[in-house]
């Protein structure tokens, strides 16, 4: 069977990047006081990245940099 | 016989010294017990001093007078004293990763790096101090470390930068000729800004991992901290090359030769305004101003650009944290990463373990669009130049994730995110010293396609030929 190719023609990765929001910057939390709080404000992070990756729309060819190569 | 080594020599460059060594102005073993003395004297000062290995540095340094002596030249490094990063083993000594769990820690072997630069006659003089597992997922404060706060040799009461904290401290201070730093994302460009010495990253894959601690096996580069852009070219020529003990090697060799750089008038150099105009803290300004006329003055053709737009943060703060977590989930499980100095940290290296695999691999591919992106950005420019960092280094303890002033943030991003997106397409960068903010260094990086280190530098060492900056010393303390 024949992979499907990830290289993207320019096309693609046009439509790709006009779904993604420019992220700007968010007035901060206070900090956490205590291993309880910092583990919620870690969690809370984690959790704010995964809202702001699946705010973008990948092409399903798209296969992740697993062989990576600068 | 530290008083037969004149004082300039603790901050001349690597070919200067060479050259002395080679006219016996003065011997290795001399210059090894002048640098070792200093870096004892002054290292844990500044917290910079990890383990000094004076004895192993007189030894290796009588090796390298013999060899002299026969006119058994080993290249510009033979004999030059030199630091590195506490994340790189040296067999039968701590490696300490800068993290209390690891402190007893000792292997048995040499990280490849080290070797290539003892085998060319490099005199290690110490280990140096670093953030606490390179800095793990994110960390909250320079006090992030087994050995507390890198002090900036500037201004103690402000941070060296991390996590390649003692390697910026030893170079500024002149305890050591250059030093290996390591960078997932930013820890060698942010101690070479902040201390105003010339740091390199190099193409991921460029120089061997071998031995040295892994935070990120997709993002982790060693890399040399330096006087100048030469300095770091005649040292990634060492350190360069294929290693089979690393898988994620690229099998290429590195030679630095700056004289068969194309000619200047053919390179494009792509830059954002907004970075130097608006995102630049106000105090910065005028010198970044300045060194952007100096690039122009090269003589390269300048254009207006700005880096496409992905979500570069959390798809690099995911990688980081989802790798790391997994590197360090015996120390999270046995609960011993509670030992660590910053609350965050280990709050960050808990949490990443249940990053779910969904959001890991989403991040992997939004990162092959990125490394499309800006490949495709990097057809039309030879080189982006943006700050190393906004400003200049931040008081010890001022929280690292809060900003430092409550400006508006411009419209436009610019090119803001270079460090996370260099790092997330494996690019090379070299930041250079380009002036001053309210007494502090700050710094430019060139960024350029993979394996363009040659060009970097050659830009580099015409950059540094125009300017002084990098020849700049501090005002050290006692």
């Amino acid at each position: 069977m024949v992979p499907m190719s990830t290289k993207l023609t320019r096309r693609q990765l046009a439509a790709a990047l006009s779904t993604s929001a420019v992220l700007l910057a968010q007035a901060p939390a206070p900090l956490p006081s205590n291993p309880d709080e910092e583990l919620k404000a870690a969690k809370d992070t984690i959790q704010q990245n995964s809202a702001q990756l699946a705010k973008f729309d990948l092409p399903m060819a798209t296969e992740p940099a697993i062989h990576f190569k600068a | 016989m530290a008083a037969s080594i004149p004082d300039d020599i603790f901050f001349a460059s690597i070919t200067e010294i060479n050259q002395k060594l080679k006219a016996k102005e003065f011997s290795a073993v001399e210059l090894a017990k002048a640098f070792c003395a200093r870096l004892e004297q002054l290292g844990p000062r500044y917290n910079a001093l990890a383990l000094s290995l004076r004895d192993k540095a007189v030894k290796a340094a009588k090796e390298v007078d013999g060899d002299i002596k026969r006119e058994r030249f080993r290249g510009p490094l033979q004999g030059i004293p030199f630091g590195a990063k506490d994340l790189l083993a040296y067999a039968k000594h701590p490696t300490t990763w800068g993290a209390k769990p690891y402190a007893g820690q000792v292997f048995d072997y040499d990280a490849t790096v080290l070797k290539k630069l003892t085998k060319t006659g490099g005199i290690l003089a110490g280990k140096l101090a670093m953030v606490e597992l390179a800095g793990g997922p994110s960390y909250r404060y320079a006090s992030a470390s087994l050995t507390g706060p890198g002090l900036n040799p500037w201004d103690p009461t402000r941070w060296s930068g991390g996590s390649s904290s003692g390697s910026g401290i030893a170079v500024a201070a002149g305890l050591v000729t250059y030093a290996l730093g390591s960078e997932t994302s930013g820890s060698i460009l942010t101690p070479a800004a902040f201390c105003g010495v010339t740091g390199l990253r190099p193409t991921y894959g460029l120089v061997s991992r071998h031995g040295a601690m892994a935070l990120s096996w997709t993002l982790d580069k060693i890399g040399p901290l330096a006087r100048s852009a030469e300095d770091c070219g005649l040292i990634l020529h060492d350190i360069a090359g294929a290693d089979p003990e690393d898988p994620a090697s690229a099998g290429k060799s590195y030679y630095y030769a700056p004289q068969f750089a194309r000619d200047l008038k053919e390179i494009k150099v792509g830059f954002a305004p907004v970075d130097f105009s608006e995102w630049a803290d106000p105090a910065a300004r005028p010198d970044f101003a300045k060194a952007l006329e100096t690039v122009r003055s090269l003589g390269v053709q300048m254009e207006e650009t700005k880096l496409p737009d992905f979500p570069y943060g959390p798809t690099i703060g995911t990688i980081i944290s989802s790798e790391a977590s997994a590197i360090f989930e015996p120390l999270i499980q046995s609960g011993d990463v509670n030992q660590l100095a910053d609350q965050k940290q280990i709050a960050g290296l808990k949490a990443g373990l249940e990053i779910p695999a969904k959001d890991y691999l989403k991040a992997m591919r939004i990162r092959s669009l990125i490394q499309e992106g800006l490949r495709t950005l990097l057809d039309d420019y030879d080189v982006l130049v943006a700050p190393s960092r906004l400003g200049p280094a931040p008081k010890i303890t001022q929280p690292l994730d809060r900003p430092s002033s409550d400006r508006p943030l411009p419209k436009e991003r610019g090119m803001t995110t270079l460090i996370a997106a260099g790092n997330l397409a494996g690019l090379p960068a070299l930041s250079l010293p380009c002036g001053f903010a309210d007494g502090m260094p700050i710094a430019i990086q060139l960024v350029g396609r993979p394996y363009s280190e040659n060009l970097l530098l050659t830009l580099g060492k015409f950059f540094q030929e125009r300017t002084d900056w990098h020849k700049r010393r501090p005002a050290l303390q006692g």
